[in-house]
């Protein structure tokens, strides 16, 4: 142990002083280590903001609603199989179950996809169908006019509720409330702003027009929108049986005979994190792996410049032989060499990618702050070293095996 | 006087193609304890296989080498390299000093193989190096030292692991007269306080210094001549 010691601190002393008295052709070397490390803490690091940024705003979600989603597993879709929540499925499920403290839905519809428009500006907004329980639901409040009433739900009225962004879009005076704006051909009443929100990912989320859920049903033209419904339960309510009550109507209603599999899914906020969490976690694994092979070129890279260091250096090892260097101290000696220049590589790849993901959440707005987690820094340096002693082991057995007489005569 | 160096019927064969070249064939060489010994001969006698065994750098083909007590004979590389450590004090024609080294720290090479810790090690180099003139110069690279005293930093490391013999190749080889004189002289001083030396050489003035010469011809010995003490050159 102690003897292996020495052989090291020998090793880290003869890099050192290698690596010094070639630092461009050790830096040149260390090159394809540098670019790979520096990739994968850049990705590590980015993707940890993201994940950070998805994870603070789904806790934003509110935890206690769950919504209904039409779903079709991935195998039946590609045979042509749809599924939809239907309008009246919404007002069924609404009506019929006690249990439900608020119940809304949203609705998105291809006749509205044209986007809206004011005098001569045309600006594409993401319409949505919804009505006043979507304010109870999720406790938000105009900035400016009033929410989607009741009323205007049960009179089909035609009326808008709109964002920061469509405000600005549509060059509509600061206070819109008042004005028309027109949308899939019809002219709405704009009766409040509604609250502005953070963008989301880069995502902008104001860009929005709210209008009864009975109107766009109506002017949907055939039942074709997309729905989807949100609910929170009563306090003390039963989830699960909730859930199976909502199940059995919706698959009377949709007239699944029993074996088929359901055409709807719940969704809660924390089953939601859950996936994004999955997604995250591979998509950082997948590309820090793909980055990963550029360390691998590196480490032929050092693998290289060890071999050309061990021919330069032959009367050098075969002096240290003739002193009493046994063939496993020079291996050792020259494998630590390897694992030094790696790791050289590997800290100056470390702050280049430290830096470049400080640059990056400079450059993506509300990007929240790129942080590098320690088990990527240990995880490269771990890396680094196992290409040093992995590509160094070629060069390190080449020196050892060096014979004495050969090498002292070497010129 | 107890031997240091035994070397019985020793044998070094290489194979050229169909061709056996006998480097060595049959070398019966015992060496004392503190002689002063000159292996001469031209070129391609097998000095230098000869010097090789002797600094187990190489093993006989066949024959029986004791180096102190020691057989040296089909060692491993580990072995040889533990042995070359212990028992040999080697200096080389061009000195073979690490480069980008201290004098100190190429002093205290050897003593790394012995795993004798950093200050230690420091301490035995210091008093090597002050043994041959050089205390004044410890921090000087190399390239800052004449041949005379890179020299004499070879001899310093060569000496600071106490070994059982000092061996050196043509060590003057490199060197001007007059430093070759000053080095003889170290040689010769070194023999004085008690130390086993033997030097390969082709150069008769080196010769002269040495109490015993053995001539080597075709891997033979043909002369082995040791001089009375009146013979002896006296500087």
């Amino acid at each position: 142990m102690f003897k292996s010691a020495i052989a090291i601190i020998e090793g880290v002393k003869a890099a050192l002083q290698a690596i010094r008295a070639n630092a461009m052709r050790s830096a040149l070397t260390c090159l394809g280590i540098i670019i790979g490390v520096a990739s994968v803490v850049t990705v590590v690091a980015v993707m940890q903001g993201f994940t950070k940024q998805i994870n603070e705003q789904l806790s934003d979600l509110s935890p206690d609603v769950t919504s209904i989603k039409p779903y079709v597993a991935l195998e039946d879709q590609m045979v042509g199989k749809q599924s939809k929540l239907s309008y009246d499925d919404f007002l069924y499920l609404k009506n019929k179950i006690k249990q439900i403290d608020v119940m809304t839905a949203n609705m998105l519809s291809f006749n509205f996809a044209n986007g809206a428009q004011y005098q001569n500006y045309i600006h594409s907004a993401q319409v949505i169908g919804t009505d006043s329980d979507y304010q109870k639901l999720y406790k938000t409040f105009p900035e400016k006019g009033r929410y989607l009433r009741e009323s205007d739900d049960e009179k089909r009225r035609r009326v808008a509720l709109v964002g920061e962004t469509v405000i600005e879009k549509l060059h509509l005076p600061e206070n819109p409330v008042g004005e028309y704006i027109k949308l899939a051909g019809k002219w709405f009443h704009i009766i409040g702003v509604g609250e502005t929100q953070d963008s989301f990912l880069g995502f902008d989320q104001n860009n929005y027009i709210y209008i009864p859920i009975s109107t766009m049903s109506t002017l949907d033209g055939g039942d074709r929108g997309i729905i989807t419904i949100r609910y929170r339960l009563k306090v003390g309510a039963d989830e699960e049986i909730v859930k199976r009550q909502i199940t059995k109507i919706l698959r009377q209603r949709h007239k699944i005979s029993s074996g088929q599999p359901d055409d709807f899914q719940f969704e809660t906020a924390k089953k939601a994190k859950e996936r994004t969490k999955e997604l995250t976690t591979s998509i950082t694994g997948v590309t820090a792996g793909i980055v990963g092979i550029s360390l691998i070129v590196g480490g032929i890279g050092v693998m290289n410049i060890m071999l050309v260091s061990v021919s330069e250096r032959t009367r050098v090892i075969g002096t240290l032989k003739a002193l009493g260097a046994t063939p496993g101290f020079i291996m050792l000696q020259f494998l630590v060499e390897a694992v030094v220049l790696s790791l050289f590589g590997g800290m100056i790849g470390l702050a280049i990618g430290y830096g470049l993901s400080e640059l990056i959440s400079l450059m993506i707005p509300n990007l929240s702050d790129t942080h590098i987690p320690t088990w990527a820094v240990l995880l490269s340096f771990g890396f680094t070293s196992a290409i040093g002693i992995i590509f160094g082991l070629a060069p390190a057995i080449k020196a050892a095996r060096l014979n004495p007489i050969d090498a002292l005569r070497y010129e | 006087m107890s031997k240091v160096i035994q070397l019985n019927e020793i044998t070094k064969h290489y194979q050229m193609g169909d061709q056996t070249f006998k480097a060595l064939d049959g070398i019966n060489v015992d060496i004392d304890e503190n002689e002063y010994v000159a292996i001469i001969g031209p070129s391609g006698s097998g000095k230098s296989t000869l010097m090789n065994i002797i600094g187990c750098l190489d093993t006989p083909t066949s024959g029986e080498y004791h180096l102190k007590d020691k057989l040296v004979e089909k060692m491993s590389e580990t072995e040889l390299a533990q042995q070359r450590n212990k028992s040999v004090g080697f200096i080389f024609q061009s000195f073979n000093l690490l480069p980008r080294a201290s004098a100190l720290e190429n002093v205290m090479q050897p003593l790394v193989y012995r795993f004798i810790p950093q200050s230690e090690r420091q301490k035995q180099a210091l008093e090597s190096l002050k043994r041959v003139g050089l205390e004044d110069k410890i921090h000087h690279l190399s390239n800052q030292l004449s041949g005379g005293q890179r020299q004499r930093v070879a001899i310093a490391r060569a000496l600071v692991t106490k070994p059982h013999i000092l061996l050196g190749d043509e060590p003057t080889g490199n060197l001007d007269s007059k430093t070759t004189q000053d080095i003889m002289k170290l040689f010769d001083e070194l023999h004085e306080e008690g130390h086993t030396i033997i030097l390969v050489t082709h150069e008769q003035e080196i010769a002269d210094h040495c109490h015993r010469v053995i001539r080597l011809v075709d891997g033979k010995v043909v002369a082995d001549t040791r001089k009375k003490t009146e013979e002896r050159l006296h500087v």
